[in-house]
């Protein structure tokens, strides 16, 4: 049963034992299976991440840098846009940055089921991380109480995740520059955080901090550096917290 | 700064900042709980920067400019919308967002 963690976290063994004792375990192969329909869910959202990367007039390895490296499609297209609109390096990691805030929330749920897990594991599946494979891996540990089949669950559905992200993105890249303007596809971009962003919409709090923020980002347009996204998004946040405490104190009277 | 290397540089920070912001709980506060109040606060995270990327990409401009004239993006964004409330998929989200877009552009 401990095979893969035995192997992972010795230094002596070679990688290519490590991956056939990977593909021979069934937690992992379960994991990759199961991501696969979710793969069809992010397609457009890879898609979307290649062309708004060679929109910003990326070449095709930074393309690739920016979806293995970053490998969280809001953080990749905000990046995109902001290059493209000529904004300041700094301002365009900060508000990456807020953006990417979420995952301390992932981080947080993650931890205990992760806390008996060797240190390679826990950093590996970190890389990994994505709103889908938190979804799945949630699942799976609450599911069945193994945390080690579960690593090795978590790590094949977030592999496969992965994968199909490089694939989307660089065939969006290249596909992109193939269709004609008159399509509007620039316009599947916001689709896609639309349907993100939605379906969140069910409490007050919630909603509030996204009127907040749009009309926010809307009202500071005349800022300069694109310095409105981070702030329109600090406000909105703040906005959702305040009317989070206030239905808090209401329903306790 | 060059471009090419703006971009560079981009991606190792986000990327790292990301990495970092992923590992927190699991690894380097391993043994904090998270603070009540950053706790409520990350659940809007999503919520109000998604909104934020999403409004100048559909309201392109100055808002001005776009309440007298009839922008069709903001109306198939809304059709959009209340699909993606329903629905949750990403697919049908784009599919009836580009068609209703589509279908007013080619109404004029």
């Amino acid at each position: 049963m401990a095979h893969a963690f035995t192997s992972a976290g010795a230094k002596t063994s070679p990688t290519g034992s490590l991956v056939r004792r990977l593909l021979a375990s069934s937690d992992f192969r379960a994991g990759f299976a199961e991501m696969l329909p979710a793969c069809v869910g992010i397609a457009p959202f890879g898609l979307v991440c290649g062309v708004g990367a060679a929109a910003a007039g990326a070449s095709w390895v930074a393309a690739l840098g920016m979806s293995v490296i970053i490998f969280s499609g809001a953080a990749q297209v905000l990046a995109a846009q902001m290059l493209a609109a000529g904004a300041p390096l700094v301002v365009i990691v900060l508000t990456c940055f807020v953006l990417g805030l979420r995952f301390l929330m992932y981080s947080a749920a993650m931890a205990p089921y992760l806390k008996a897990l060797p240190g390679r594991w826990q950093q590996a599946l970190a890389f990994l991380l994505t709103d889908q494979a938190f979804a799945a891996a949630i699942r799976r540990f609450n599911a069945k109480d193994d945390p080690h089949g579960g690593a090795r669950h978590f790590l094949g559905s977030g592999m496969a995740l992965w994968l199909c992200w490089q694939i989307t993105n660089m065939v969006g890249y290249f596909a992109g520059n193939l269709i004609p303007a008159s399509w509007s596809l620039d316009f599947a971009v916001p689709l896609v955080f639309l349907a993100l962003v939605a379906p969140l919409l069910r409490d007050t709090p919630t909603i509030l901090a996204a009127v907040v923020a749009g009309v926010a980002v809307i009202a500071l347009e005349g800022l300069p550096m694109k310095l409105n996204l981070i702030a329109a998004g600090v406000i909105g946040i703040v906005a959702g917290t305040i009317a989070d405490f206030a239905r808090e104190r209401w329903t306790r009277r | 700064m060059d471009a090419t290397l703006k971009l560079w540089v981009v991606i190792f920070a986000v990327g790292l900042l990301n990495y970092l912001s992923r590992l927190s709980f699991i690894a380097v506060f391993a043994r904090r709980s998270m603070p009540p109040l950053l706790a409520r606060a990350l659940k809007f995270v999503p919520a109000a920067m998604l909104m934020a990327l999403i409004l100048p990409m559909i309201v392109a401009g100055p808002m001005a400019g776009n309440v007298v004239a009839f922008n069709p993006k903001i109306a198939a964004a809304v059709i959009a919308g209340v699909v993606a409330f329903f629905t949750r998929s990403s697919l049908w989200t784009i599919g009836t967002g580009m068609t209703a877009l589509w279908l007013m552009q080619a109404m004029g």
